[in-house]
């Protein structure tokens, strides 16, 4: 259990799970005579507090992959009630094609929704509100009925129609309410059903967002048990094998000083032979920042370096490292490596080239499940499940390429055996010994059936003109078979297969080498990519092309790889292993990262690293305890698209959600300002909008674009404004003496405290105004905050309305205007707090890792 | 020492140009003087037959043709659509180029990424922009000023690519909020600022001071005091279009003609290479990509066009900027003379118009000839590539020299040649 370190996690108020009393079933695959009354088995049943739907639950697979459900699919909800006599007037909520029955008999019924093909429509007129009832959101349609009924019980029956040809499958505002005469609507449902008002739905929706969320994990992880004891008997084979084969020597090193685990003494050793020693260790909180940068993609809480504080300093080390990995966070921190390595590319408008679905929630799910990596390796490379929600099918998908699976071959090749065959996408490979053919005959194993070279995949040799100093060997129309074109690998023994998600034989097998244990070169590409991580460099350099590289250290690179597959190939333990040495808890090496010396090779200490796109966008916005706040990223709000052109990205909570947003038409209907300034950010820090093909580094290195970015940039100005959500304004309002002020908000920007010089001077800037900061009778306006609304109307299907052009540009104004200054404090004080804060930001010290 | 990969490839790139260089000498390759160059991006695909080709009047429904009447230009046998008439007058100073041509036709995106970069996308590499690529040849013409400013929405046709994010653009979206990430947030005057970046001084100079040895801090402060000088007053006073008279600025028109007098400022000012992307969707609904009703109005959009880029050259000759700038009127892909079912226009990729002028372009040029609807090339095509070459040799830029991306050599163009005829 966690001793000391405070993770955040949600704390909203959650619906009892006691009280649900509505059943709803889903049905998929229907023939559209049944879609109103489904039949048959559901694929899914569940409960809720209420006819009220904002989320359906994801479907999982026996192998917890996450499905696509089937387009459309049908809800059914049903409940008995027992009312008094009297009239009630029943309003139902839909934007698609909907009945609702009271005792068997339809009273009420939605149309379905209509598509939108040219995108010429009108912008919608914006809902009209009576002040008390919650407006309809754009695209829903609202029905009522008034019904007259016997007093007892009555049985209430939703069917819902969710997407369809050219709609996006989700059920918006789906809800059925019920009123008295004179009464507010209330949604049917139990005793916490709520009230059909803007508060208690905001609320509700909220919550419901949330549990359902919750649910989707925990089922995800139940229907994943028996795959993982599967693993688990095969990673006990695999150690067992293993443990037969002799592994590297551990070298003995007599000055103990140096050494805190293995890991060290190979370093030790190299850096001896080279006459070289080690740099000195980090101070303890320097440690800390870097740790947690590390293992969370955030900078420490200022209640985590209390707490780490607190502990006996020769223990503070490892009790932080320990319970750091089993941060919530761990997961966040691995999906963007993954993103840019595994050349995930989502699209938010229309399909473009290498496109490919959003498996960045698979990825996401993997870490924070646990998976041993051969596992999501395994499952990658199967491609199933979900294709536009998350799941490795997505990975599969390479939009417009006329040869997805050579794409997909080359990414799998660099990425876990780092053999470079993009050259050989269109002609052999200069420098390496790989044919086109080794290219395309793993594209088959992808493929499951032979390949035909497309004629766009070869080099044209002209009449008369040069000769192409690439050797081509094969030609326009070629028909490859699926083939394994490496070594094949020793018997090892009894070893269970790899647990099959696949119908396609080749790919199967293709995943089974992959992560075979004789197969080292996996291992040790694996284990160098996580040395290079924490690091700042690999023990083989470039991570994904080893063809003409040699390791500076391959003992060390050999016992880290042996160490990763005897753990069944577990990153946790393999970035526990690096945390725990002195190795990374040193001083980094001062070379510039581009041109390192011996030191640099040999790991006297970790390279000199910047923080990421992702942990500097993150750690801003955590620093001010704001939310990232961006739209939703969905160009298709209304629905009336198909997710195939249109994914839904969600609300992104953490910058690795962000995604490309595609405004290559330059039309500001088209544009999402909020998501746009952190895209800015991170797009200046070496984040790729676009990753249509896989990189293991990114070009991040010092520019005045990134400077100004922090210092100007929109979202520069939002996390140091003293908005009234920012968690600066709450500090600055709280009874505390100034100095310890500015000691917490050193502690909480840069992990340390403030020296005197620079205490002093923070005190001189504040001090004057200190004791007059609040300012009388200013209220909290959080709730009211309207820059940050954002127009559900403006959709794809009306972008052309030039009122949704000229909605979007206000809103770009209000973006650029920042939060609004909080009322609570006055102007003279704020602004001096938060010219402090942008400085505690601005320094070259808040964006290098220690 | 073995050669590296990247020698081998220079050696055998080097002997190619060697060849190509002693072919071009006896052929003479055109080349221009512009230093800079103000791209005019009408996105949605500008329908040529509309515009700088126009043919027999259409009727809006069944017989193909123009939307309008044509009208003489101040270049013999050039006729320009009706509603151009200033850019008529100045025809003499601009070359048109009426063959154009790929086939994306379907895709905006993919046909734009195409008008910018030159290449269609291989998925193995990322091609950069015309003006990442004019950004990394040439720079800025000084340190304090970036060298390629976007005056539209950022995304990846405009972006550096493989030459990375030294290479990339400062843009802006509505010349009222001003550039993003230079100027600083509305509520910090120059006194604030001045009060931020003293106490930003003295953290940065503690921190420096204790890891003085370290090669990337060093870099960062550097960088941060070269961004604070683009931030600077100097800079940002070039965005104060309130500083031209108010007739210079009633020339230029409404608020796209603003955007090319800010792109002249941003010339003047150094920066090499503009893009300015038309934004003037709302005068139609649909700005060029006029289907359906959005044809209706798109006279406004052509009149508008007319007026601004009528301004600017004249404007840059006031300035004696006309001769080394070249200004580029470019659009996705034309439209054909057929009419949709409302009466607005599909997409053609086959066959359409770009304009060039300034900077050593030939004026009273026009380059190719379509048939008598604007549909099919009847002189002489001009391919994406050999577009790019021309607008590259305009610049003193080798269209022929490869640069890296990684060890893998990539010719600034796919093989383009500038086209004879354009550049004096």
């Amino acid at each position: 259990m966690l001793a000391f370190l405070v993770f955040a996690t949600g704390s909203l108020g959650l619906l009892s799970a006691t009280d649900q009393p509505v059943t709803v079933r889903i049905f998929e695959d229907l023939g559209e005579g049944a879609w109103l009354d489904p039949q048959g088995d559901p694929t899914t049943e569940y409960s809720e507090s209420g006819f009220a739907f904002v989320r359906i639950p994801a479907r999982f697979s026996g192998n917890a992959l996450p499905l696509d459900r089937s387009v459309p699919f049908s809800l059914e909800a049903s409940m008995e009630q027992t009312l008094e006599r009297g009239e009630y007037r029943i309003r139902l909520r839909s934007k698609g094609l909907a009945v609702f029955l009271v005792d068997g008999k339809p009273v009420l019924r939605t149309k379905a929704q209509v598509p939108n093909t040219a995108s010429h429509d009108a912008l919608p007129e914006p809902s009209e509100s009576d002040g008390v009832i919650r407006p309809a959101p754009p695209a829903h349609q609202d029905v009522l009925a008034t019904v007259p009924l016997e007093a007892g019980e009555h049985r209430f029956r939703l069917v819902a129609v969710i997407g369809g040809k050219g709609l996006a499958p989700f059920p918006g505002e789906l809800s059925v309410s019920m009123a008295r005469p004179g009464e507010i609507d209330r949604v049917i449902g139990g005793s916490d059903a709520p009230l059909l008002t803007d508060t208690d739905w905001s609320e509700f929706a909220t919550a419901s967002r949330f549990r359902h969320h919750r649910d989707d994990i925990e089922r995800r992880r139940q229907s994943d048990e028996s795959v993982e004891a599967k693993w688990e008997e095969r990673h006990r084979q695999v150690r067992e094998w293993t443990l037969s084969q002799p592994g590297p020597e551990i070298p003995r090193v007599e000055d103990s000083e140096w050494i805190q685990n293995d890991v060290d003494r190979f370093v030790y050793e190299g850096l001896a032979e080279a006459s070289l020693v080690p740099n000195a260790l980090v101070g303890d909180l320097e440690f800390l920042r870097r740790l947690a940068l590390d293992t969370t993609g955030l900078v420490p809480s200022a209640t985590m370096v209390r707490s780490f504080l607190a502990q006996p300093a020769e223990t503070r080390r490892t009790l932080a490292i320990e319970q750091f990995l089993e941060s919530p966070d761990w997961a966040d921190s691995w999906v963007p490596y993954w993103q840019d390595v595994l050349a995930e590319n989502p699209g938010i408008l229309k399909p473009d080239l290498n496109n490919t679905g959003p498996f960045r929630w698979y990825i996401h799910q993997a870490f924070a499940d646990g998976y041993a990596f051969d596992r999501l390796v395994v499952e990658l490379i199967e491609m199933e499940g979900s294709l536009y929600q998350g799941g490795p099918a997505g990975f599969g998908m390479a939009s417009l390429n006329d040869a997805p699976m050579a794409a997909k071959a080359d990414i799998v090749s660099q990425a876990f055996l780092a053999n470079k065959l993009s050259c050989a996408r269109c002609h052999d490979a200069p420098f390496h010994p790989f044919r086109q053919k080794d290219l395309f005959s793993m594209a088959a194993m992808l493929d499951g059936d032979a390949v035909v070279l497309p004629a766009s995949s070869t080099v044209p040799v002209r009449e008369g003109g040069r000769e192409p100093y690439v050797e081509i060997t094969l030609e326009a129309g070629a028909s490859i078979d699926p083939h394994w074109a490496f070594d094949e690998f020793p018997d090892v023994g009894k070893l269970a297969p790899p647990p099959r998600n696949t119908s396609v034989d080749a790919r199967h097998v293709l995943a089974s080498k992959m992560v075979h244990p004789a197969n080292h070169r996996f291992s040790r590409v694996v284990a160098n990519r996580v040395w290079a991580r924490f690091m700042g460099r690999g023990i083989v350099e470039p991570l994904d092309d080893w063809e003409d590289a040699e390791p500076s250290n391959p003992e060390l690179l050999e016992f880290l790889a042996r160490e990763f597959v005897l753990s069944g190939y577990d990153l946790k333990h393999l970035s526990g292993l690096i945390f725990r040495s002195h190795t990374y808890q040193r001083r980094p090496v001062r070379d510039d990262p581009a041109s390192p010396g011996e030191a640099a090779k040999l790991f006297a200490g970790p390279v000199r690293r910047q923080m990421s796109a992702e942990q500097l966008v993150d750690s801003l916005h955590a620093v001010a305890g704001k939310g990232l706040d961006s739209e939703e990223l969905n160009l298709n709000p209304l629905g009336n698209r198909s997710l195939r052109q249109f994914l839904n990205m969600g609300s992104p909570e953490r910058a690795w959600e962000m995604t490309a947003l595609s405004n290559e038409r330059d039309r500001p209907s088209l544009a999402l300002p909020r998501a746009q300034a952190i895209v800015d950010m991170l797009s200046a820090y070496g984040w790729r909008q676009s990753r249509q093909s896989p990189a293991s580094s990114r070009d991040d290195s010092p520019s005045a674009m990134q400077a100004l970015a922090l210092a100007n940039g929109s979202t520069g100005v939002r996390v140091t404004r003293l908005s009234d959500d920012s968690f600066f304004t709450r500090l600055a309002l709280e009874e505390r003496p100034l100095g310890e002020m500015v000691d917490e908000v050193f502690v909480r920007t840069l992990t340390r405290f403030p020296t005197p010089a620079e205490r002093q001077a923070m005190l001189d800037l504040l001090g004057p105004h200190f004791a007059d900061r609040v300012a009388t009778g200013a209220a909290d306006h959080r709730s009211g905050d309207a820059a940050k609304k954002t127009d559900g109307r403006v959709s794809w299907g009306n972008h052309f309305d030039p009122e949704s052009n000229r909605i979007r540009m206000e809103e770009e104004r209000k973006v650029r205007m920042g939060d609004p200054p909080t009322t609570r404090l006055t102007p003279e004080f704020r602004e001096r707090f938060e010219d402090m804060v942008w400085a505690l930001v601005n320094t070259p010290e808040f964006s290098m890792i220690p | 020492m073995r050669p590296t990969r990247r020698d081998i490839f220079k050696g055998a790139a080097a002997g190619l140009a060697g060849s190509r260089l002693a072919f071009s000498e006896a052929r003479q390759l055109p080349h221009g003087r512009a230093d800079a160059c103000i791209y005019i991006w009408l996105g949605g695909g500008a329908g040529h037959i509309d515009t700088f080709d126009p043919k027999r009047r259409g009727d809006g429904k069944d017989i193909p043709g123009s939307y309008y009447d044509a009208i003489p230009t101040a270049a013999r046998d050039i006729q320009l659509c009706e509603h151009l008439p200033r850019l008529a007058d100045r025809m003499d100073r601009c070359a048109l180029l009426r063959t154009v041509s790929h086939d994306l036709n379907s895709q905006h995106g993919a046909a734009s990424n195409l008008m910018h970069t030159g290449r269609k996308p291989s998925g193995t590499i990322i091609y950069p922009s015309v003006g990442s690529l004019v950004s990394h040849e040439l720079g800025a013409k000084s340190d304090d000023v970036p060298s390629y400013v976007v005056m539209g929405y950022p995304n990846i046709m405009r972006d550096p690519g493989f030459l990375g994010a030294r290479c990339g653009y400062v843009y802006l979206t509505q010349i009222e909020t001003g550039p993003s990430g230079l100027n600083p947030a509305p509520d910090v005057d120059s006194a604030r600022q001045k009060r931020r970046e003293m106490l930003l001084g003295r953290l940065r100079a503690d921190y420096l001071a204790r890891n003085d040895d370290d090669a990337l801090v060093r870099a960062k402060a550097e960088v941060s005091e070269q961004g604070f000088r683009m931030a600077g007053k100097r800079f940002m006073d070039v965005f104060h279009l309130d500083r031209e008279s108010t007739s210079l600025r009633e020339a230029y028109g409404s608020e796209f003609g603003q955007r090319c007098l800010l792109a002249r400022r941003l010339v003047q000012a150094g920066v090499r290479f503009v893009e300015v992307s038309f934004n003037l969707n709302f005068l139609n609904g649909t700005g060029w990509d006029v289907h359906q009703d959005g044809i209706l109005k798109q006279h406004l959009l052509i009149q508008d066009l007319d007026q601004a880029v009528a301004a600017l050259l004249d404007d840059l000759e006031e300035h004696k900027l006309f001769d080394r700038t070249m200004v580029v009127i470019s659009t996705e892909f034309g439209r054909p003379a057929e009419f949709d079912a409302y009466g607005g226009r599909g997409h053609q990729a086959g066959a359409f118009s770009t304009l060039f002028a300034g900077g050593g372009v030939r004026g009273g040029v026009a380059v190719g000839t379509t048939d008598e609807i604007g549909k099919r090339i009847v002189d002489r095509q001009i391919t994406v590539p050999d577009y790019f070459a021309t607008i590259f040799a305009a610049m003193g830029i080798d269209s022929a020299k490869n640069l890296y991306a990684n060890d893998r050599p990539v010719p600034i163009t796919d093989h383009g040649q500038p086209m004879s005829g354009i550049l004096a």
